[in-house]
């Protein structure tokens, strides 16, 4: 086990990334340290660069190894919307404090350059300009270059230290020694650094690529103005969505206020189409008479942000006796519903691979989907989350005798189960290592972790176990009216000596 | 149980058809699911698929309609809305059978007003679709063509386990018809055809669902 990042405190008690768990320990022992969740940490960079849009449109990851921590923004042509480069680097490092995220910042030519300054400059905030471009970068340690562990310890060995040292070395001989897996050797690195090679950025959120846009002469004040105009703009989109046979999928249309901010609207359209009527249809739906224009709007922008291929179909010569002849389709319907009561509200159920319940099935929006294979019986009612029951029940696993749900007292009349349901051990969230050790023995016997090496899992140490890490007992009983739960038992009476809580019981759905 | 109060002819047969508007009303809270199990089973199966509006304070009360649950009541594909109010919820439901997208519309409400349910008969009409309201009490003046209350009944006896509940049942109450008399109706689920088939009229099988092949009645 390695160190992955650390925080300041570690840093300056001499720890550095890429250190042996086990040296890192025996030169501070009260470090705390938790298992790497790489996953979990893109994820809160992506929403961090999602968040950065604010700055500029091109917003890249810094994907290199050791921690994803990094993040691009190309603010070519964008530095005066926020008073100059200086006060633009002020304010970022300003609202990034007040959102309790420290950084450290650095403008610079070339991507390679201001990675190698945020590092290694020591400076909280720092900038190169293109004609102090080199003589800023030779004082840095070559680790500024982005190499990785083998290149770096062969120009140990060769003596280099410094970007500057290698300034006067022949490129042929550089470029011969130093190599990494993907080609990427030390003369590439240096030269992106430096601007003679290209370094392009991936954005996080491209450019939508099907876009029309309409400037006016005089701000639009009123709703009317604005409608009379989206006709045209909407041809306009679609005339560039045909020319690829493609259909929007989700269009957005952008108004840009006189006063320099933007209101827009979005639409989700389930069957991709560049129907202009049914676009404008779903965007008034939506609430097109809710759109603020403020002082007015200079220019309105409609944008196809996700476009899938259209495939024209050929209407069948004979109309279909069975459904009216202006029928809807049922993507069509589904848009139209969700424009007005929110996407969440409008879903079909399709099956997931999981034989835990609630798992065993997602809400999308509406779609085509398969019917779902049948299988053990399931309620036809959820109840979501579970509401617990007082059950009297024989030790260790027999049904309910009786049961009190919501108040009532129900005798039960018939019960079949139990069907077992063991937890989905990939599914349980890896969590810290323990402290000692036979917790972690205790903790492996409860979620079969063992064959799979997972030697940071355990449970109770960490408090609350979740409830889909906890095997389940499923009954189907029926009371003496003829009313069909669906209850289940969390936990099993036989495992109580490994401090699992004790078994509860809970209602989890009504058949008819 | 409450005692039911109807005579019950014996020669009444079970309106296999669904008309354009009719009523389903849960005779308790635990009816609930076999209400809404006996109003997706009245939706024609045509292909199209059926939608279930219920507003969101519903389905925190009775939960939710899980999709593996409705596999045998054949109306799939499903397309559920949850709005936030009940009127939210009818307007869903009268948009979808206007549209003629769908088969038809389960919709459960708590109160429903004459108007509201001659809008919804007058758009099952226009869409070629058929449309349930499912209500958590007898509503008053209505435009719907039949009047159902529905109570679970006992389960059929389960041939291999006899403490295990069978084939669920549930008990139709026809209240209110404009072409049949009131009645009263044995269903249980079939899982050979994946419906509801009547149980109680005859000994055995009971009367076959339309569309079943069936060896030995």
């Amino acid at each position: 086990m390695r160190l992955r990042a650390l925080n300041d405190a570690a840093r300056r008690l001499g720890l550095h990334r890429e250190q042996a768990d086990a040296d890192a320990r025996a030169i501070a022992p009260a470090l705390l340290s938790a298992p790497a969740e790489p996953a979990r940490e893109l994820k809160a960079l992506r929403a961090l660069a999602a968040w950065c849009g604010c700055w500029s449109p091109t917003v890249a990851l810094d994907l290199s190894p050791g921690g994803f921590e990094g993040l691009f923004l190309d603010i070519t042509g964008v530095d005066h919307l926020f008073g100059g480069e200086d006060a633009m680097l002020a304010a970022m490092r300003r609202r990034l404090k007040a959102a309790g995220i420290s950084c450290r910042v650095a403008l610079a030519p070339t991507p390679g350059a201001a990675w190698a300054m945020a590092r290694w400059s020591g400076k909280e905030t720092s900038r190169l300009d293109s004609a102090g471009l080199r003589e800023g970068l030779a004082p840095l340690p070559l680790a500024a270059l982005r190499l990785d562990e083998a290149n770096l310890r062969l120009a140990r060995l060769f003596g280099l230290r410094r970007i500057g040292d290698l300034y006067a070395l022949p490129r042929s001989g550089l470029a011969r020694r130093f190599r990494d897996g993907d080609g990427l050797g030390l003369v590439r690195r240096l030269d992106q650094a430096l601007g003679l090679a290209e370094e392009p950025l991936t954005p996080v959120r491209p450019a939508a690529d099907y876009r029309a846009v309409k400037l006016f002469a005089e701000p639009v004040l009123d709703m009317a103005g604005i409608e009379a105009r989206l006709p045209a703009l909407a041809a306009k989109l679609a005339a560039q969505l045909e020319r690829d046979g493609r259909g929007a999928a989700r269009l957005r249309l952008t108004g840009f206020r006189s006063i320099g901010t933007t209101a827009t609207l979005e639409v989700r359209i389930g069957t991709p189409h560049r129907q202009t009527e049914i676009w404008l249809r779903l965007l008034r739906e939506k609430g097109l008479d809710r759109l603020d224009p403020g002082f007015g709007f200079d220019a309105l922008a409609l944008s196809a942000d996700r476009t899938a291929p259209v495939i024209p179909i050929q209407p069948a010569l004979e109309p279909d006796s069975a459904r009216p002849a202006d029928a809807l389709s049922v993507a069509e319907l589904a848009d139209r519903l969700a424009a007005r009561l929110g996407e969440a509200a409008v879903t079909m159920p399709v099956p997931v691979p999981s034989w835990v319940p609630e798992r065993s099935e997602r809400r999308v929006p509406a779609q085509d989907v398969r019917p779902v294979p049948a299988g053990r019986p399931r309620p036809l009612l959820m109840l979501d989350p579970p509401e617990p029951v007082e059950v009297m029940a024989e030790l260790p696993d027999s049904p309910p005798a009786r049961f009190r749900w919501r108040r009532v007292l129900r005798h039960v009349a018939r019960a079949e189960g139990p069907e077992r349901l063991e937890p989905e051990w990939w599914q349980i969230q890896r969590r810290p290592v323990p402290e000692q050790a036979e917790s972690v023995e205790s903790g492996m016997d409860i979620f079969p972790l063992k064959n799979q090496g997972l030697q940071e899992a355990t449970c109770e140490n960490q408090g609350r176990i979740k409830r889909s890490d906890r095997t389940r007992d499923y009954y189907l009983v029926e009371d003496e009216n003829g009313a069909r739960y669906w209850l289940f038992r969390e936990g099993l009476y036989d495992r109580r000596e490994e401090k699992e809580p004790v078994p509860s019981w809970w209602m989890h759905g009504l058949f008819p | 149980m409450e005692a039911v109060s109807v005579r019950v002819p014996l020669h009444s047969p079970y309106p296999q058809h669904s008309d354009t508007l009719e009523e389903a009303c849960a005779e308790n809270f635990r009816a609930m699911a076999a209400t809404l199990c006996f109003a997706l089973s009245r939706l024609p199966a045509d292909g199209r698929p059926a939608v279930v509006c219920m507003t969101a304070a519903q389905t925190h009360e009775y939960g939710r309609i899980f999709g593996r649950g409705t596999v045998w009541t054949r109306s799939f594909p499903l397309l559920l809305v949850e709005p936030r109010k009940a009127i939210e919820a009818l307007w869903a439901a009268e948009q979808a059978l206007r549209s003629g997208a769908v088969a038809g519309v389960a919709v459960a409400v708590d109160d429903l007003t004459l108007t509201q349910t001659r809008r919804l008969e007058l758009a099952a009409r226009q869409g070629l679709a058929s449309a349930m309201t499912v209500l958590t009490r007898p509503g008053g003046l209505t435009a719907a063509r039949r009047r159902w209350r529905i109570r679970p009944a006992p389960s059929a006896p389960n041939p291999f386990d006899t403490r295990a509940p069978g084939s669920l049942r549930i008990e139709a109450e026809l209240v209110r018809s404009r072409t049949e008399p009131p009645a009263l109706f044995m269903l249980e689920q079939d899982d050979e055809t994946h419906r509801l088939r009547l149980a109680d009229r005859l000994a055995g099988h009971g009367l076959v669902e339309a569309g079943r092949t069936v060896a030995a009645a």
